[in-house]
């Protein structure tokens, strides 16, 4: 019976569904998460009788056919890449981007990573790092006697050092973008990682050509609304029921062909 | 005698397609821009049963298509910049390898070319039947309710809504797209308005689905009722002449 397996694919659906939101709402507090939503496409049809076809010799046709459809899939999960909300820290460290962009970080492997979490620290060496004291590119070494660090809009990267009056500049913060940002594949630990389908990353300086600009002292929030993945999570609850109940109807329904006297 | 029996056969062929057809939109109920579908039935009328009382008329119960409700399913903010739903009339043309394909399901994205495609990948075509290329470095990307896409200041395109007059011919191909199966040609849809960072949901009412199935459900044991006493009948009928030999 078809319905089952239609309603079986109803079920799988959902659950993704619910699976995609939960790590929505357990990341509502990580830093620079950007939310995900699962889209879904119906399946395959089957034609029984096709619409516009001939139905007689003398140019009469069929006006409406007759398909039936095989359920739902996934179509993809994707990333909504919309703004968090800046979260005031005081760490001179942190650093968010307000519009498009990520900054650049150098894994272990010598491949770069991606990331909108701004929440950096300062290794031994003094070089800024991510919070898992991966590099951030291009490298900036802040020296030992600084005694204040200052980031403008546009990333530059300013010390301040006893006997000095001037700041004098250690660095420049730079940021990448993508084509199609949702196109990353998110490696965990708030890193992307580009793909064939982000296409190549174009680098350059906060606030030029598009790109965001940075605010030091602040980090990006997750762009994750509480009140409305509470409210999906609810229709997609609500949805299995509904699937699992074709199932309990189709199952009864062969129950009874099952119980026909002969 | 048997009529009976293939008469409540044929409504039973026709009550499980109709649940096949329920079990569709109940699945589909979260997918973007579906449209909920139902079965039409149609008398097929047979051979006459000859009895005593002289001829009887035998029906048996057919398919007669499906039929799709192209209402206004309700929209959602989803704040993406690429969705869009259309508000009234009308599609979405995609390009795919064999033809133009139509969809209601707003859920684009960029690709790494900077076209504007559906989730599979295939162009969104434009009102002059081209494909959409956006520029990063133009800056953000608004779409007014006529279509036009503006990247900043600049003028980059117009996406293309169009309508037809017989959407009953209109097959469905899977992945939320309609292919046009008739000779009609596509035009411009009138008063339809698009929505930047909104879906539109589907139209399936699943309190009607619900109370559908159930009435399925009853019809198909009552049909397996009426054939059980028409066995009874048979048999009964075979013990009488049994004994009047």
């Amino acid at each position: 019976m078809q319905a089952l397996r239609t309603a079986a694919t109803g079920m799988a659906a959902q659950q993704l569904n619910v699976e995609v939101i939960s790590n929505n709402i357990a990341n509502m507090n990580t830093v620079g998460f950007k939310k995900q939503r699962a889209e879904f496409q119906d399946l395959l049809y089957q034609t029984l009788e096709q619409a516009g076809a001939q139905s007689s010799d003398q140019g009469t046709i069929v006006p409406t056919g007759v398909q039936v459809g095989a359920g739902v899939k996934a179509g993809s999960v994707y990333r909504i890449e919309s703004q968090g909300t800046m979260t005031q820290t005081g760490n001179p460290y942190d650093v968010a981007i307000t519009g498009r962009g990520y900054f650049q970080v150098l894994m272990p492997t010598g491949e770069t990573a991606y990331t909108r979490a701004g929440n950096f620290a300062v290794n031994d060496q003094g070089q800024l790092v991510t919070q898992d004291g991966y590099l951030v590119q291009p490298a900036i070494t802040i020296p030992q006697d600084a005694t204040q660090v200052s980031i403008s809009q546009s990333g530059q990267v300013q010390v301040t050092q006893p006997g000095t009056a001037a700041p004098t500049v250690v660095g420049q913060l730079e940021l990448a973008t993508f084509m199609n940002e949702a196109g990353l594949s998110a490696q965990g630990a708030n890193l992307f990682k580009e793909t064939a389908a982000s296409g190549t990353p174009t680098v350059g300086t906060p606030g030029l050509q598009g790109l965001g600009t940075i605010t030091q002292g602040y980090t990006e929030a997750s762009n994750v609304d509480a009140v409305s993945e509470i409210t999906a999570l609810i229709v997609a609850q609500r949805a299995y029921e509904m699937n699992s109940k074709v199932i309990s109807t189709a199952d009864n329904m062969l129950g009874v062909a099952n119980q026909i006297k002969s | 005698m048997d009529n009976a029996l293939y008469v409540g056969l044929s409504r039973q062929m026709v009550l499980r397609r109709q649940l096949d057809i329920v079990a569709n939109n109940i699945a589909n109920a979260d997918t973007s821009g579906f449209k909920v579908e139902e079965l039409m039935q149609k008398v097929n009328p047979a051979e006459p049963a000859y009895t005593l009382q002289g001829p009887r008329p035998v029906k048996f119960v057919g398919e007669d298509g499906v039929i799709r409700d192209f209402g206004q399913g309700a929209l959602r903010r989803t704040d993406a910049p690429f969705d869009l739903a259309i508000e009234g009339k009308g599609f979405f043309q995609v390009q795919s390898p064999n033809g133009p394909l139509y969809t209601r399901d707003g859920a684009f994205r960029v690709d790494d070319n900077g076209t504007l495609v559906a989730q599979n990948g295939y162009p969104v075509m434009d009102d002059g039947g081209g494909s959409v290329t956006l520029d990063p470095t133009l800056g953000q990307v608004s779409i007014s309710q006529d279509g036009t896409i503006t990247q900043g200041t600049t003028r980059v395109g117009k996406l293309g809504v169009v309508n037809f007059q017989t959407l009953a011919t209109l097959q469905k191909t899977g992945d939320n797209f309609y292919r046009n199966t008739s000779n009609q040609q596509p035009a411009p849809a009138e008063g339809s308005k698009i929505r930047q960072g909104m879906l539109e949901g589907s139209n399936v009412n699943s309190i009607l689905e619900i109370s559908k199935m159930i009435e399925i459900s009853r019809a198909y044991e009552q049909m397996a009722k009426i054939m059980d006493s028409n066995t009874e009948l048979s048999k009964s009928a075979v013990q009488r002449m049994g004994k009047a030999q």
